[in-house]
């Protein structure tokens, strides 16, 4: 490099800059799309199993627990486990199918058993079932089910979720309205939603507080609503259930009480990616839809005199239904899948396991585990639990079989294409249009 | 290469004439090069698999249907197709993203070049102020910066709450489709300390001989600013603009974190690497996300091209002053 000439300092070459600006560029191209991960199985003597999950602290400490008591009744068996919240592990399990091997046990969601079983991710449990090694006996036969995949049991459920609704039994009384029957209908909903609004009632930041959330967003609950009328979300896996004028009219309902200020406002609704940030938790609104194992943070959050009751019904026929929180597969690559599928006969049969594991995937699909954990229950847990047996008393449809490829992104979708309803950029009937536009295209591919 | 042929002679073996002098000369720098790629293997084998391998794949599965399950399926140019012309998810965010990219960038280096004007005359605590300013650009990339930003402009957030009390009530501005997006445009300005330090070294650069001279001709602060440090930091200028713009294009962290990941309210902050990130991750498309990412390549490079070809009519460099 040459001396800069005396005194004078060196000026900006055209060279210089350019050299830097096409070096600039090109690192900065080079964050692109890369997610890797691998995970080398050592197995010292004996059966190495690797067994993962998604879920908080206290699921992971019972789970381990339950994993320790399995590593004992099998000497010689040592399960690695692994577990992440569910964001991560959704990405960190595709990974692995995607390079060839997902663990030997995995937790899964109910919307991935399409996608893994379809993949080949997942080992059909046909031949364990047939020889007892994973015993179905004590669990309802049609829950069971959902595990299917094309005629084949590729996972079993492990825990068993319903939508229902949390209220302010505080409130409804002081607006008189009598406590919700599982034949309540949704037009006694909406003029609960008007009673509670004239109450005139002041929320923690100066506003009225209004009936509930707007569930315009909830794709569950436009299942529940849609099931109600004896329809579904899917007729088949490339098929939508409901048509155009079914969205449509539900929206259309949404997007009226919405109008009127008897359900949360669109600013509200969109924040509302936690239970404190929903806006029954802000003390918005005094009602909210959602599953039973989130509602015991409602009591913690509000009081105890929040209460369960189920999600409203077209004329007594109840849409909501019993729903797998979660599966558990075994990875079709697994060397071992016979100490794999006992790991998850033992996680879903045996007692001392079931009484580690308590509720923390909600009820136990096995009924004996279920009823002997119950006992032992109270509080917000109690009170999921007799909802589920009320609601199984007063007679549930069957939940329709597992959902289709397309379904993670059909339900983001669903709640977007409302955004624009909720925020005027379109009117009820074109965001049903484009909604079914996309889920039509992700069906399709 | 000047170095090369000065030190030629000292290592030369056998006696000259042996060999004509170009081929030897050639066959000299043959030898000499070969420790320079020695010493630069680990980095071509760093280039090699971890940059060129993977573009190369994602190039070839743009033009597949790869769900990460199955294998790829070849579908031509289906993805392409699919992109510009039957989704209209791609139009807002390729939308969002130019909104974004015109505010953002203009008022960033605006910012920047002003903060560099002030601290160039700054005596002492000049240090103190470059580092201070400096720092956000360090934090800002982060995913926990990201987070603040966002309680500080939801609802009952503190920027929410200070506007509300001298009587501006926007309301959240994260609900809002309408304010969203600049939450992440005041994220993105609040980082002016990188492009501000370039400009302070650019305009230390510049010699105090031209504003002297500038001086006795009677030119005013603002003559001078205008007839010596604009054009004397023009490439300055452009090196910052290119840069700034390109890193615009690919914003994606801060676009996550204020919308929780889905790109909310209503698409309005649904950035286009936030969409290509979902296409691929959350709706396992990974075919249509490398394709995505195909064309903002290309589309970035389009850009960069019109930038340096309309640079020459603007940006003075002082070594072509005779030509």
């Amino acid at each position: 490099m040459p001396e800069p000439r005396s005194g004078r300092r060196r000026p900006l070459s055209r060279r210089a800059v350019l050299a830097a600006a096409a070096v600039g560029l090109s690192t900065a191209l080079t964050a692109s799309l890369s997610a890797c991960s691998s995970s080398g199985d050592v197995s010292s003597g004996g059966v190495t199993l690797t067994f993962s999950w998604w879920g908080n602290d206290d699921r992971a400490a019972r789970t381990k627990k339950a994993v320790e008591l399995f590593e004992k009744e099998h000497p010689g068996v040592t399960v690695r486990t692994s577990n992440a919240d569910f964001g991560s592990y959704m990405q960190k399990l595709a990974t692995q199918a995607a390079g060839g091997g997902i663990p030997d046990v995995a937790q899964l969601d109910y919307r991935q058993i399409s996608q893994y079983a379809g993949g080949g991710a997942l080992l059909p449990l046909g031949d364990a079932l047939a020889d007892g090694t994973i015993r179905t006996s004590e669990m309802d036969e049609e829950f069971v089910r959902t595990g299917l995949y094309e005629g084949e049991q590729y996972a079993l459920p492990m825990g068993r979720g319903i939508t229902g609704y949390a209220y302010d039994s505080a409130v409804y009384e002081k607006a008189g309205i009598p406590t919700p029957r599982p034949d309540w209908t949704w037009e006694e909903w909406a003029r609960a939603n008007r009673r509670i609004t004239d109450l005139g009632l002041e929320s923690p930041d100066g506003r009225t507080v209004v009936g509930a959330n707007d569930n315009g967003v909830n794709e569950d609950i436009f299942e529940d609503w849609l099931r109600s009328r004896g329809g579904k979300l899917y007729r088949s896996q490339t098929e939508l259930g409901f048509t155009e004028d079914d969205l449509t009219e539900f929206w259309t309902f949404c997007d009226k009480l919405r109008d009127e200020g008897v359900v949360a406002e669109a600013e509200d609704t969109s924040q509302a990616n936690t239970t404190e940030l929903s806006p029954m938790g802000r003390g918005l609104a005094a009602a909210d839809f959602t599953w039973d194992a989130p509602f015991p943070g409602y009591t913690a959050l509000l009081g105890d005199q929040v209460h369960f009751a189920p999600v409203p019904t077209a004329d007594g026929r109840q849409g909501a239904y019993f729903k797998p929180s979660m599966l558990l597969g075994v990875g079709a690559g697994s060397e071992h899948p016979k100490e794999a599928a006992a790991l998850v006969d033992f996680l879903l049969n045996d007692e001392r396991a079931g009484d580690v594991l308590g509720f923390t995937r909600s009820t136990p699909p096995n009924r004996g585990i279920a009823a002997r954990v119950a006992r032992t229950l109270e509080g917000a847990e109690k009170e999921i639990y007799e909802y589920a047996q009320r609601m199984e008393k007063y007679g549930l449809d069957a939940p329709p079989p597992a959902p289709p490829r397309g379904d993670v992104a059909i339900q983001t979708a669903f709640k977007r294409a409302y955004h624009r309803v909720m925020y005027d950029l379109a009117s009820p009937r074109a965001a049903a249009r484009e909604f079914i536009d996309e889920a039509e295209r992700e069906l399709r591919s | 290469m000047s170095t090369v042929s000065t030190r030629a002679p000292a290592r030369a073996d056998g006696p000259a004439g042996t060999r004509p002098p170009a081929r030897r000369r050639r066959a000299r720098r043959r030898e000499q090069r070969w420790p320079a790629y020695v010493f630069l293997t680990p980095w071509m084998l760093g280039a090699a698999v971890l940059t060129l391998v993977p573009m190369a794949v994602s190039l070839y599965l743009s033009f597949t249907d790869y769900n990460l399950f199955d294998p790829p399926r070849w579908v031509g140019l289906r993805n392409y197709q699919e992109m510009l012309t039957e989704d209209p998810r791609f139009w807002r965010s390729v939308g969002t993203t130019l909104l974004y990219v015109v505010i953002a960038v203009p008022l960033k280096l605006l910012l920047a070049l002003g903060a560099a004007m002030l601290l160039k005359n700054l005596g002492r605590g000049r240090a103190f102020y470059r580092s201070a300013f400096y720092a956000p650009s360090l934090l800002g990339a982060s995913m926990t910066i990201a987070l603040v930003w966002r309680a500080l402009f939801n609802d009952g957030g503190s920027v929410v709450d200070i506007l509300g009390s001298v009587g501006i009530d926007t309301g959240g501005w994260v609900g809002s489709p309408d304010l969203a997006v600049y939450v992440i445009v005041l994220l993105t300005v609040w980082q002016f300390g990188a492009p501000m330090v370039i400009f302070l070294a650019g305009l230390q650069q510049i010699s105090p001989e031209l504003y002297e001279a500038a001086a006795l001709d009677g030119a005013g602060r603002w003559r001078q600013f205008v007839s010596v440090t604009v054009p004397m930091l023009s490439p300055v200028v452009f090196f910052n603009l290119v840069l700034e713009m390109i890193q615009s294009f690919q914003v994606f962290t801060p676009a996550f974190a204020v919308s929780g990941g889905e790109g909310g309210p209503a698409d309005s902050t649904l950035f286009y690497t936030l969409y290509l990130y979902e296409r691929g991750f959350t709706a396992s498309h990974m075919g249509y996300a490398a394709a995505m990412a195909w064309l903002l390549l290309v589309v970035i490079g389009i850009i960069t091209l019109i930038l340096f070809r309309t640079s020459r009519s603007w940006v003075f460099y002082a070594d072509e002053e005779g030509r």
